[in-house]
């Protein structure tokens, strides 16, 4: 039998003290600060990018052979698709869409491919005599540009319809066109097209969060290495090691350091989500009655949440191998030789993320997203920016959260070695004997 | 009359790598007493205090109090003042106190009152909330005692506690040693100041390379020493260099007016007068004394307690 050491209440004594520690220091404040500008401004981006785009003109091509149908296009999508909103200055007011017509389909489509167009409109005859409107854009086929485009498309069939009927005529069947919407865009993972402006607030959103996430890893993961290298230096530990266990030690450390970054994290989201709250409102006073209501893509609560669980999981994963490494130097300046290769592997991590980010990570990105210590990254990056089944996020959180678990006892045992050498240059043999001679 | 025994080393045998640190060392030591651990640096003191401790596991052998285990037994049992001295340099005084004594289980109210009251004790409460950085070597000696005493442990492991005291403070500090012991306490300390370890133990042990080589009370191993003490004083040098150069004499050390020498068992009194002599000296103070505890740890090591290399940090670098 050996002697029981509960983790409480000793290891929330040590969280407490190492969170107060933490909390206390003027670079906690400044960099805490400083994160809630950076979230306040990621947050307000998206209304920024419209901000931007307001006066965006959308360039629509029309194609058609035959001139009158060309004429009778541009003329209808310029009255449905360019109407001012009610209470718009015409001062002020710029159409939304600017229509022209390209010379041949080749051409068009080369223009819509170079993003020199948004959308071009191929109105044809078919051989029984109705008319086909093909719709190609680079946003999405479900959005109101399309929908606007659609009824542009009837209203020309129409025109052409009662245009071709004899003077004095009666009225004979009216056969709507067909209307053929497609997007150029290529689907994100998971099959969904996204709009382009969508697509790249997304991209950028997620880059701000995996930034924020290596960053605020490594910053915090230093923090737990330095404060056991500090207490090893100081010689503080021998009175430690005799008071409590190392695993109350170990847990209270990671606790009160993870907390005190939790505590960063909610003081950085909440102007945040004030913001998404209330983005409607901001939109408008930002934006004018044109503006409101368009969807901002981007930033979601949901997604702050994944940041947060995905932040703490990977802090916890790091911080427990940060303590370990701590442990095994006698003054914190030896920390930059150990910790060099971890953070390589958290540098692994986000490279994985930003491959996702930027191209959909193909087949590793997917399988980083389920592999520790890269998962919290490349999760994260996944849901930033594709839709991700709801088992994939269950699975990589699982795997993760045995990685934790098994790397937590075997930082235990090293520590509680660690801490009792001095004099040591630190080096992985070491390390890893002094985890076989552990216990 | 014998105080029961109550703390019990218990043939500890501790190996790291190829270095034995600890050779089924065993002694024991008697309640409510102050006891002297005594060994030259390496001898295996620090890694006997941490065994008791459980912050080492020993290979073989195992450490009783009172009948248990040491392992099985609450850490507030034991208060330990580790000879590496470190604080949080930049915690106050007050607070790092009361923080230590948390871990113990002391309430904070009790804990800032004790560290109050002790540092009061100490001369120093006017330090209460200054940082541990801006306090002497000797005052944060002291608070590291106080934080080792603070939550009333059964009993005391103090490893090297006079290094680095001026003597105001050592008085001071063993005054608390015998205030605690005068409390039931049980101090074990350990140190190489064999006049600190001869005015305070009352029991003690002594360590040679992981083993017990003598272990009693004081008066029983000066009783049965054959160490000899000689005082010997000489006209016009206060320390002659060829002292030491006479066969048997093992140590020396000044004192007001003579100079101390400790003899190697065998050697006769009157060889050192017969070889001062036969130098010419002007010998005006000879004196057979009471042999003194260096003597007789000279006689079971062989050199003083300051000679030895550094085993304990070898060691160190063996766990690795």
């Amino acid at each position: 039998m050996t002697r029981r050491d509960p983790l409480l209440p000793n290891a929330g004594i040590v969280a407490r003290h190492e969170y107060r520690d933490r909390v206390r220091s003027p670079l906690y404040l400044l960099s805490t600060v400083i994160l809630m500008g950076l979230a306040l401004a990621v947050a307000l981006t998206p209304i920024g990018i419209r901000y931007l785009d307001r006066q965006r003109v959308d360039r629509i091509a029309v194609v058609a052979d035959d001139d009158r149908l060309a004429a009778a296009m541009i003329a209808t999508a310029q009255g449905i698709m360019n109407i001012a909103p009610a209470g718009a200055d015409p001062e002020t007011w710029t159409a939304p869409y600017a229509f022209e017509r390209a010379t041949d389909l080749a051409t068009a489509e080369a223009e819509l491919v170079r993003q020199r167009i948004n959308a071009y409109l191929h109105v044809y005859r078919l051989p029984e005599g109705r008319l086909q409107v093909d719709y190609r854009t680079s946003g999405p086929v479900d959005g109101v540009q399309s929908q606007l485009a659609g009824f542009a498309a009837l209203s020309v069939a129409i025109i052409d319809w009662t245009s071709s009927l004899p003077a004095g005529s009666q009225l004979g069947t009216f056969e709507a066109p067909v209307f053929d919407p497609r997007s150029i865009s290529a689907p994100i993972e998971g099959g969904e097209a996204v709009d382009a402006v969508e697509a790249a607030s997304r991209s950028f959103l997620g880059t701000v969060f995996i930034i924020l996430m290596f960053i605020t890893i490594l910053i915090y993961g230093m923090w737990v290495a330095t404060g056991v290298a500090t207490e090893k230096s100081s010689r503080v530990m021998e009175l430690m090691i005799s008071a409590a266990s190392p695993r109350q030690l170990l847990f209270g450390k990671v606790v009160g350091i993870g907390g005190a970054g939790l505590t960063q994290y909610i003081a950085i989201v909440i102007p945040a989500v004030i913001v998404l709250a209330f983005q409607d409102q901001i939109a408008l006073a930002v934006l004018g009655e044109t503006g409101a209501g368009l969807p901002i893509g981007g930033l979601t609560i949901g997604l702050l949440l994944a940041y947060g669980a995905f932040f703490l999981m990977g802090f916890t994963l790091f911080a427990f191998v940060y303590a370990a490494v701590g442990s095994f130097v006698s003054r914190p300046d030896d920390l930059q030789t150990l910790s060099l290769p971890l953070s390589l592997l958290a540098m692994a991590g986000y490279v994985s993320a930003l491959t996702v980010l930027l191209s959909g990570g193909g087949f590793v990105g997917r399988l980083a997203s389920f592999v520790p210590p890269f998962s919290p990254f490349a999760m994260l990056a996944r849901l930033m920016v594709s839709t991700v089944q709801p088992w994939e996020v269950a699975l990589s959180v699982g795997i993760l959260l045995v990685t934790i678990a098994l790397v937590a006892l075997g930082t235990v045992r090293i520590y509680a070695t660690g801490v009792l050498l001095y004099g040591q240059r630190p080096g992985i043999r070491r390390f890893i004997a002094a985890a076989r001679h552990a216990g | 009359m014998l105080a029961p025994v109550t703390l019990v080393i218990d043939r500890v045998t501790k190996r790291f790598a190829q270095t034995l640190a600890l050779d089924e060392l065993t002694f024991s030591v008697p309640k409510g007493r102050i006891f002297g651990f005594l060994g030259a640096n390496g001898a295996g003191k620090t890694t006997t205090m941490r065994i008791c401790l459980g912050i080492l596991q020993p290979d073989a052998g195992d450490v009783r109090w009172e009948g248990t285990r040491s392992v099985e037994l609450p850490r507030r049992t034991w208060g330990y003042l580790p000879e590496e001295r470190g604080l949080y340099p930049r915690m106050g005084v007050l607070d790092q106190l009361v923080y230590f004594a948390s871990l113990y289980g002391v309430p904070p109210a009790e804990a800032r009152r004790q560290a109050e009251h002790w540092l009061a004790r100490f001369r120093i409460p006017e330090y209460a909330d200054r940082r541990a950085e801006e306090l002497s070597k000797g005052n944060q000696q002291k608070v590291q005692f106080i934080a080792a005493i603070l939550h009333g442990p059964d009993v005391l492991l103090m490893d090297e506690p006079f290094t680095g005291l001026d003597p105001v403070n050592l008085a001071l500090l063993r005054e608390a040693f015998v205030e605690l012991r005068d409390e039931g306490r049980t101090i074990v300390f350990s140190t190489h100041q064999m006049e600190a370890a001869e005015a305070l133990c009352e029991s003690l042990a002594i360590v040679d390379r992981g083993r017990v080589v003598a272990s009693g009370t004081l008066a029983d191993l000066k009783r049965t020493t054959r160490a000899r003490t000689v005082r010997l004083g000489v006209e016009g040098e206060i320390l002659p260099s060829w002292l030491t150069s006479i066969d048997g004499v093992a140590a020396v050390r000044p004192a007001a007016g003579f100079m101390e020498l400790e003899l190697r068992p065998g050697t006769e009194p009157r060889e050192v007068l017969a070889s001062a002599l036969a130098r010419g000296a002007s010998v005006t103070h000879f004196e057979v004394a009471e042999p003194s505890l260096e003597a007789i740890f000279i006689e079971y090591v062989g050199h003083p307690a300051g000679d030895d290399a550094t085993l304990e940090s070898a060691l160190d670098e063996d766990a690795a």
